[in-house]
């Protein structure tokens, strides 16, 4: 046997085995700005799970509403109360709870359509690429708060989980022409080739060796998709066609004051400072995971 | 004996906006068992299509013509469909590639590719295919190949995923191994290592090898028969000693002389003039005839046939005919005409 070797010497020392989601997460923690991001966003993450835990009133309960309406914030509120008389306070946080949710579900819909036709379309090719691709720029063609509003208008008192589907269907178009991309430049790559020489099927070859190699963009693209989703559910959620009463989510509880928004200041205020924060944190990371992965 | 592989006729055709490419254009070889063969050629020759045309992995618009036949364990592998087809790549005929970073799959470890090519064609369980792996991977002389088949192949040095290719190709003791270029991308004291330990896989276990290379030197080291391409066709076949020593063919003889010779004091190497003409317009006569230090009138005209020009040696050229013509040589009709002209 030619046995061991020089070329061994070289990498001896045995590293541990690093993939690359682990070399994301390691980046991430190296880097203070995005280090802050992730627990901040930890923290309210946190704050949505355990909302029924944290949250000192029911978020819809409606105590006195003469006597308990419009407070301003103090020791017993401390984000005031809305013109039903409701904590807001505790909306905000349950608020947390719905308005991450809508943006994982939503998201997670937009990553399953469109990894399925970015990669179906880049896969196979030729004329059904073309034709799967035009369509694709038909619809990205229509700007997405116009689509949602048309559904929206058209079918009113939505269930969330129809609001969610929405979301997410009108928001795959971009992150399939990434999958698309990737597909087309992997498929020919030498290791597709090696696979196939060594007697996998199409099948196999898509999701065993083009689809992981996808993970570092879809990864990026579902980070900054939360965020976009959390500001569309609330921008919907303002003009009072988003999550409907008397569930809260950051949106309608600034829809709630909106009418009088100079006077109950604390009712956009707050619910406007998580929401910010929550998007400003998704980008960060999103952007540095960004970084890792292009450096690459 | 029949031969292990017996290519005849094979045409793969590459049909483009430009024109028809004739890549491979009518190779008839054969492979017998336990046999080392070598294709030697200049970039652009067909050696590396005709090794994809007998795995059939050639992608349109490149096609296998009609009427060429790839014999293999009694199969015709041209009209075999594709699940038998699947069946006999990484299993009965497998391949080593070049590019030992490219050819490995980035995002999963060496251990997980090497043990897939058995969950392919095995039937067996992922824990007895990762002990096969590493089995393999110890076969292939990686040392500690427990952890090391836990690494990903950035972690891993040229040669060591060049191993692990051969691990890969190795795994299900295939019958042939077609090695396209498998030292080019190494360091030259590594590129010993790997052929070494290929010949030493290939007596072990008596597997046949297709060695692809555009290195005389790989196939003066590794090989017991070599055939030379030249603008998709063979132009000269011979055993190794023989081809050495008479090489018939012009331009077997300016690869040669185009080799660096230690010892001898050369400032400049020797090349061959000119360049492989496009496959979509191969000259209609003899393909090498501009670049032939020898060519008179009749090459431009006539296709040569492969003359016999000694036992078991093949030629594609009409020197077989006048030979007193080799001591005429000139300036090739490239130069003549001025560089480029072709």
């Amino acid at each position: 046997m030619p046995g061991q070797t020089q070329d061994s010497a070289r990498t001896d020392s045995v590293k541990p085995r690093e993939s690359p989601l682990a070399l994301g997460v390691r980046v991430i923690l190296r880097k203070r700005s995005s280090r802050v991001a992730l627990f901040v966003l930890g923290v309210i993450v946190l704050i949505g799970v355990l909302a029924p835990l944290i949250a000192p009133y029911d978020p819809s309960a409606q105590p006195d509403i003469v006597a308990a309406k419009d407070l301003p914030p103090s020791i017993a509120h401390p984000f005031g109360t809305d013109p039903y008389s409701r904590d807001v306070l505790s909306r905000v946080i349950y608020g947390a709870r719905l308005s991450l949710m809508i943006g994982i579900l939503a998201t997670l819909v937009s990553l399953t359509f469109g990894v399925a036709y970015g990669a179906t379309a880049g896969y196979a090719g030729g004329v059904i690429d073309a034709i799967m691709m035009r369509f694709l720029d038909a619809l990205l063609s229509i700007p997405r708060l116009l689509l949602l509003l048309g559904v929206l208008v058209a079918w009113p008192h939505l269930s969330i989980g129809s609001l969610i589907v929405f979301l997410g269907l009108t928001g795959w178009f971009g992150l399939s022409r990434i999958v698309r991309g990737q597909v087309l430049a992997l498929k020919h790559a030498e290791f597709v080739t090696a696979a196939e020489a060594l007697g996998a099927s199409r099948r196999r070859i898509l999701v065993r060796h083009l689809l992981p190699n996808l993970v570092s963009p879809i990864v990026v693209a579902a980070t900054l998709g939360i965020a976009h989703v959390i500001v569309l559910e609330a921008g919907l959620s303002y003009l009072g066609i988003g999550v409907p009463q008397p569930l809260a989510s950051w949106g309608n509880i600034i829809y709630d004051g909106a009418d009088q928004i100079a006077r109950l200041w604390w009712m956009s205020l707050f619910p406007g400072l998580f929401m910010v924060t929550t998007v400003m944190t998704l980008n960060v990371l999103g952007e540095s995971l960004r970084d890792v992965y292009e450096r690459r | 004996m029949t031969p292990l592989l017996s290519i005849r006729d094979l045409r793969t055709y590459f049909h483009t906006e430009a024109g028809v490419a004739r890549s491979v254009d009518g190779v008839s070889f054969d492979i017998g068992e336990g046999e080392t063969v070598g294709i030697v050629g200049e970039s652009g020759c067909g050696k590396s299509v005709t090794a994809l045309s007998i795995l059939r992995l050639i992608q349109p618009p490149g096609r296998i013509e009609p009427g060429s036949r790839i014999e293999f364990e009694g199969k015709d592998l041209v009209t075999l469909d594709d699940d038998a087809m699947r069946d006999i790549r990484g299993n009965r005929i497998s391949m080593i590639f070049q590019e030992p970073m490219s050819a490995l799959n980035p995002v999963f470890t060496v251990g997980d590719q090497v043990a897939e090519v058995m969950r392919v064609h095995g039937g067996v369980s992922r824990r007895q295919a990762w002990d096969r792996a590493v089995e393999t991977l110890a076969l292939t002389g990686i040392p500690s190949p427990e952890e090391r088949a836990k690494q990903y192949p950035h972690q891993l040095s040229g040669g060591m995923r060049q191993r692990v290719l051969i691990a890969m190709a190795l795994i299900m003791k295939p019958a042939l191994i077609i090695a396209d270029e498998p030292t080019t991308a190494l360091d030259v004291t590594i590129q010993a290592q790997i052929l070494d330990l290929l010949l030493n896989l290939q007596k072990e276990f008596g597997t046949s090898i297709l060695m692809i290379t555009h290195d005389l030197g790989v196939i003066a080291e590794t090989t017991s028969r070599v055939i030379v391409m030249y603008a998709g066709e063979i132009v000269e076949e011979a055993n190794v000693t023989e081809l050495f020593a008479h090489p018939h063919h012009p331009y077997t003889e300016g690869l040669m002389r185009s080799m660096p010779h230690i010892g001898h004091d050369t400032e400049r190497l020797n090349v061959i003039p000119g360049t492989v003409p496009a496959p979509t317009s191969w000259p209609r006569g003899c393909r090498f005839f501009e670049r032939c230090r020898y060519s008179w009138d009749l090459p431009e005209h006539e296709h040569p046939p492969l003359y016999d020009v000694g036992s078991n040696h093949k030629s594609r050229c009409h020197l077989a005919k006048e030979p007193q013509r080799r001591n005429q040589p000139h300036e090739p009709l490239v130069i003549r005409e001025g560089a480029g002209a072709a």
